[in-house]
């Protein structure tokens, strides 16, 4: 009887044991989404989803996957609809990259897509980390269409021109207040005087 | 002569202005550190550490790590303080920049209760301490006095900054066409250049939206103007906010004054008046904001505070000063 409870105890603690020991790997596949898989085609939210009326037609496009990175592929979906009759755009679209600076270079041609199932589907892979703005272009009804918008490749730069400016300003402002506080009363003070009596 | 202001001044004074940096210098950091707190709150509130990039992982740490003393649930125990100088909330209590409600009375052609309560302690505070709002707490009030010790460094080094000067009522003109425009176009336009509102919103936009707007732009040439045209042109010249707060201020209770038995006319206090008003001949006006730049400058400790709702007339010149003793000797009025 005794040895029959000890296997017994034995038993459940093996049981046990190898449940937990299986339960991370469980909840990896089926409670959290592994980290590899978060590619162009996963079932992610988009890093980017715009619609726009542009013209006679209403354009939906979306980015994947959620956090784009260089060296990494990436694809923008994109789907036209004309407001009235709501059928859908099926010639070509072209699709051209540039980056999203003042002073960019000319726009790089990512490719022409014909419609997959009513939806223009353009596969791209970043280099370098940045700043991009994706343009779809196509014509309708003899008139032409463009769209612009705006992608981040990689993590966001920590501070753009216009920050790094202003911090400059703020820094200098600062500085010369800090550096020169007893100095500057007495000079505030001449200056004034100089001018009364000027 | 006018009668002379006796009474002895309180010994605090002096150090009032350092008191005024300290307030300034927290006004601004808050509106750096509101955004972020904010920011980490959706954070927590979205459960989103793990799809946060590095960057939002580090700033939530750190929000995280400096906010943990403050309580244990971020989104509630952290909304003690929210909002910006234009309009927020203060431990429980709404607070609204007077020109909040008037720009929305005026656009809307209606008045919005809880938006005007809201502004009704800062008009108080106003109706006592006169223009207080500009010295004490706008945001842009430290940058600008930043920039006029700039443009005396500048000066000091042989470069000629900031000496137009203009006609102080400019500034209403500039508040009268704000209230005209918003309810033309029923859109509350004073504050796109109103700078504390600007500020406010800028600094938002870079930390919770990831840039600066036009504001900072504008902002930027108000700054440039300061700099190369009229010291504090802006709030002298041009800001609706400092004009209404300079009407509401008029009357004033808490007003500083001039002992003229220890006056020395020294004119210092003139020199360093950011507003450019005259202390030494007891012209203070509506424009004061009641800084105390000149009582700290002071040699004789001749500036103080007095609750009396209108200005002393000239007392004429100081006591202690050259004119007033050869007026003396030679028997002559001063």
């Amino acid at each position: 009887m005794h040895w029959r409870t000890l296997l017994q105890h034995i038993g459940t603690i093996c049981v046990l044991g190898g449940a937990l020991a299986w339960a991370p790997a469980w909840a990896h596949h089926v409670l959290g989404r592994p980290a590899y898989a978060l590619n162009e085609d996963s079932n992610t939210p988009p890093a980017l989803q715009l619609e726009v009326q542009i013209g006679d037609y209403f354009v939906t496009s979306m980015v994947f996957p959620a956090f784009p990175k260089s060296g990494k592929p990436a694809r923008v979906n994109l789907y036209a609809r004309h407001l009235d009759s709501g059928n859908p755009y099926t010639g070509e679209v072209r699709f051209l990259v540039r980056d999203d600076k003042w002073f960019a270079d000319e726009p790089e041609l990512l490719g022409v897509q014909p419609p997959n199932d009513y939806v223009f589907r353009q596969g791209m892979v970043f280099s370098a980390d940045g700043n991009y703005i994706i343009s779809a272009e196509f014509e309708a009804d003899g008139e032409p269409y463009v769209i612009d918008f705006p992608l981040r490749i990689g993590n966001p730069a920590p501070i753009g021109p216009l920050g790094l400016a202003l911090g400059t300003i703020i820094f200098v402002l600062v500085s010369v207040s800090v550096i020169q506080r007893r100095r500057l009363p007495g000079a505030r003070i001449r200056h004034e005087h100089r001018d009364a009596r000027s | 002569m006018a009668e002379a202001v006796t009474k002895r001044p309180f010994f605090l004074r002096r150090h009032l202005n350092k008191l005024r940096w300290v307030s300034l210098t927290t006004v601004f950091l808050m509106l750096i550190a509101l955004p972020y707190i904010h920011v980490y709150q959706t954070f927590v509130a979205a459960h989103a550490y793990d799809f946060l990039a590095p960057s939002e992982q580090q700033l939530y740490d750190v929000v995280e790590f400096a906010t943990a003393p403050l309580g244990d649930d971020p989104a509630e125990d952290l909304d003690a303080i929210k909002g910006t100088t234009w309009s927020g909330t203060f431990f429980g209590l709404k607070l609204s920049d007077p020109l909040a409600p008037l720009g929305q009375i005026s656009a809307s052609k209606g008045v919005y209760l809880p938006l005007l309560i809201s502004a009704l302690l800062p008009i108080g505070l106003t109706l006592v301490f006169g223009r207080f709002f500009c010295g004490w707490i706008c945001p842009a009030t430290f940058l600008y006095e930043l920039n006029t010790n700039f443009a005396a460094f500048l000066n000091r080094i042989g470069l000629p900054m900031h000496r137009r000067r203009f006609d102080r009522r400019l500034k209403y003109l500039v508040l009268a066409i704000g209230v005209v425009l918003a309810a033309m176009t029923g859109s509350a336009l004073m504050a796109a250049i109103y700078p504390p509102a600007i500020i406010g919103r800028e600094i938002y936009y870079a930390i919770a939206l990831g840039g600066f707007g036009a504001g900072a732009v504008f902002f930027v040439f108000t700054l440039l103007f300061d700099l190369l045209v009229a010291r504090r042109g802006f709030c002298r010249y041009v800001c609706p906010g400092g004009a209404l707060y300079s009407l509401l201020g008029r009357y004033r209770l808490v007003r500083i004054q001039r002992v003229v038995e220890d006056c020395n006319d020294c004119a210092k206090c003139n020199a360093i008046c950011e507003f450019g008003l005259d202390p030494q001949r007891d012209d203070f006006g509506q424009e004061c904001n009641n800084c105390t730049a000149c009582i700290a400058v002071c040699p004789t400790d001749a500036l103080t505070f007095r609750v009396r709702p209108s200005d002393q007339p000239d007392q004429g010149p100081g006591h202690l000063g050259r004119q007033y003793r050869k007026c003396a000797e030679t028997g002559e009025a001063a």
